[in-house]
């Protein structure tokens, strides 16, 4: 084992290999307050990639209703469960990571679910935590409450399934850090089925090897965001890159919110994998399981993120979100606008910080009919 | 770590050398020609059955600390321009239905590619060490005799509206077919139950471009039987010469796939003396023959 640097946990850790971190990493931010669950970007994913024999059950991008949706299920706390009650106080993450919890023969903690957990994609789907009992009311956190998490593969920093192939099958891209499954090397051992917690990793009957998420690498290497990025109609997401987390750039807009402004954090740090999809904790949920899922930062990301009305910047950067199909590597604020650069400083999109209001008649005369609200 | 790397080099010492013990797999002499690949023929009752302790695999992660299969039974012979090996072992669970969270019966065998240079690790070999392994898997028998299992076969009441290879050309639809598409070896279509292999310690396996290992494994009454066999020598360099006369070393590794067998999640055999008979001998005293032989062809192939 390697001593590597996890900066999502604040401190060195093991893994099997050197560290090499890419020249930049692909990274994806969710903002869970505006997701719909409306699973167009799980479409748009399945028509792009995995619509072949052997991949019906595949959803290499899916939308699971937390804290009773999971896919496959129970994926996070079957891993939860066997990592155990592990201390989550403080800057540095104090317990176990899955490569510190492997048992005697193994690389990680890892489990390989059962056939029958890909059965039901959407299980729990709108599911509450509870019944809302007579005298209720809405308060924050709400006393009842679910929220919608939507799941790629994480292009880990210190992959699970790249660490745990046997084969050297898994590789990380240099150019751009996604992790790539040779389809021609796979020996279909589904090792990294086993040892991926987030179970991104899926096993095809019918070609008898995994397949996994390819960041829509052909997208990526043009310019362009993935396709689970730009269908997603409540523009909930952006794509792009990280650069090093010592030293990050204030003008790219997922360092901003990852690493400047951290108001997106990873999903389950304590793993250790050093995850690159990061989310906008849902402001409506009790702070202990925000930081069971997104680290202790959880309760600060929201403040900050509550407060983007009067932090331009801020505003400008989650404007970016859905705002254009190519990938902002840069961003500034104008006035009253945000705008976004391409790879070599060309703008590609500009977005008003306010949408000016619109107020429309009572009374249309070019249909001569009144206008009513739908709602 | 020290201690953990003393008792490992051990493991590897003792394991390089056929143990004294272990009695040598004669590879019989036996008339005719052209590959041998029934279980069920006679040829197999010229042949004394060695029994090989099978060692769970505990030197590099991950492993199966408990393998199911302790022991295999193997017999050898040649024809002069064949040589086959019939390994049995008792399986009750047949094991050919490959989906998520289920894996396959296989067995290996594995031969240096130089049968005269250095003994190469029994562990797959190791570099500059370079073994032939030849892998038989249930599920590409299953394939053979069967065809290969379709969508609607693994799970008979799935049901999908339509395949891009329905309704677009075979260019197009290409990049929906995965590893099929690259023409990954081991995924499906083959001619032959075995793999032809080649490697130079564990993580190096790689498929050889031309394949010459032929086999038949036939499963009844809980005892998987699988003849294993290649051409005693041929034009190619990754291919051991196992000309008659020839004293080189066999080594055996064995999946059972109902204990969640797969990789490095083995049963595996320390090297086991073999020799490849000058002519055919009198039937040894006290052979047996193997167990359901009857001399004609295997029936009631599972």
């Amino acid at each position: 084992m390697a001593r590597v640097h996890n900066w999502q946990l604040g401190r060195e850790m093991d893994f099997p290999y050197e560290a090499r971190r890419p020249d930049r990493q692909f990274a994806m931010i969710f903002d869970t307050n505006k997701c719909i669950s409306c699973q167009t970007c799980t479409v748009a994913c399945k028509t792009t990639w995995t619509s072949g024999r052997g991949q019906e059950y595949m959803y290499w991008n899916n939308v699971e209703t937390k804290p009773y949706g999971y896919y496959p299920l129970g994926w996070d706390v079957h891993i939860l469960d066997r990592l155990g009650v592990q201390p989550l106080d403080g800057p540095v993450y104090q317990g176990k990571t899955l490569f510190d919890a492997a048992p005697t023969g193994e690389i990680i903690l890892g489990y390989l679910p059962e056939d029958i957990d890909y059965a039901h994609p959407n299980i729990g789907e709108d599911d509450c935590t509870g019944l809302m009992p007579q005298g209720a009311h809405l308060s924050m956190p709400h006393m009842q409450w679910m929220f919608y998490l939507p799941r790629i593969c994480n292009h880990c920093t210190y992959p699970a399934c790249l660490s745990a192939c046997p084969r050297q099958s898994i590789y990380k891209r240099k150019e751009d850090g996604i992790v790539l499954l040779d389809q021609s090397r796979c020996r279909g051992y589904r090792e990294c089925a086993r040892a991926c917690p987030y179970k991104k990793v899926y096993f095809n009957a019918q070609t008898r090897v995994s397949e996994k998420c390819i960041g829509c690498y052909p997208a990526v290497e043009g310019g362009r965001q993935t396709q689970c990025t730009t269908s997603c109609i409540g523009k909930i997401r952006i794509q792009g890159f990280l650069g090093a987390p010592d030293a990050p750039d204030p003008d790219n807009p997922l360092d901003y919110l990852v690493f400047v402004r951290r108001v997106a954090l990873p999903l389950y740090p304590q793993f250790g994998l050093e995850p690159n999809t990061y989310y906008i904790p849902p402001v409506h949920v009790p702070p202990p399981y925000l930081r069971q899922m997104f680290g202790g930062g959880a309760e600060q990301a929201i403040a900050t993120y509550r407060a983007a009305r009067e932090d331009r910047k801020l505003l400008g950067a989650l404007l970016l979100f859905g705002a254009t199909p190519e990938i902002s590597h840069f961003f500034r604020v104008d006035g009253d606008q945000v705008i976004g650069y391409d790879a070599k400083q060309a703008e590609i999109v500009r977005v008003p910080l306010h949408e000016p209001p619109a107020v429309r008649e009572l009374y249309d005369v070019k249909h001569r009919a009144y206008r009513t609200n739908i709602t | 770590m020290m201690r953990l790397a003393v008792l490992v080099l051990a493991a590897l010492l003792a394991a390089a050398s056929p143990a004294a013990a272990q009695a040598p797999l004669t590879a019989v002499r036996v008339p005719g020609s052209g590959p041998i690949v029934d279980p069920g023929a006679g040829v197999w009752r010229a042949a004394r059955g060695v029994t090989v302790p099978m060692l769970p695999q505990t030197v590099t992660a991950p492993q199966k600390p408990e393998p199911a299969v302790n022991t295999l039974t193997v017999r050898a012979v040649h024809n002069g321009g064949w040589i086959g090996f019939l390994v049995e072992w008792r399986d009750p669970t047949l094991s050919t239905r490959i989906v998520v969270d289920t894996f396959g019966d296989q067995v290996a065998i594995q031969l240096p590619v130089d049968v005269t240079g250095p003994t190469p690790s029994p562990m797959m070999g190791n570099p500059g060490g370079r073994v032939n392994i030849m892998q038989w898997r249930a599920a590409f028998q299953h394939d053979i005799d069967y065809g290969p299992p379709s969508v609607k076969d693994l799970y008979p009441n799935a049901w999908t509206d339509y395949y891009p290879d329905e309704v677009l050309s075979a260019t197009d639809a290409r990049p929906y077919t995965g590893a099929l598409g690259v023409e990954n070896p081991i995924s499906r279509g083959r001619a032959s139950p075995v793999l032809d292999q080649m490697a130079e310690g564990w993580g190096s396996m790689t498929v050889k471009p031309d394949q010459h290992a032929l086999g038949t494994g036939v499963w009844k009454e809980g005892v998987w039987r699988v003849v294993i066999t290649r051409p005693m020598v041929s034009d190619d360099p990754n291919a051991p010469r196992l000309t008659p006369g020839v004293k080189t070393v066999v080594g055996f590794a064995v999946w059972e796939g109902g204990n969640q067998e797969v990789g490095s999640r083995k049963a595996w055999s320390p090297w086991v003396p073999l020799v490849v008979g000058a002519a055919a001998p009198a039937r040894p005293a006290g052979a047996t023959p193997p167990t359901g032989a009857t001399g004609q062809p295997a029936g009631g192939r599972r």
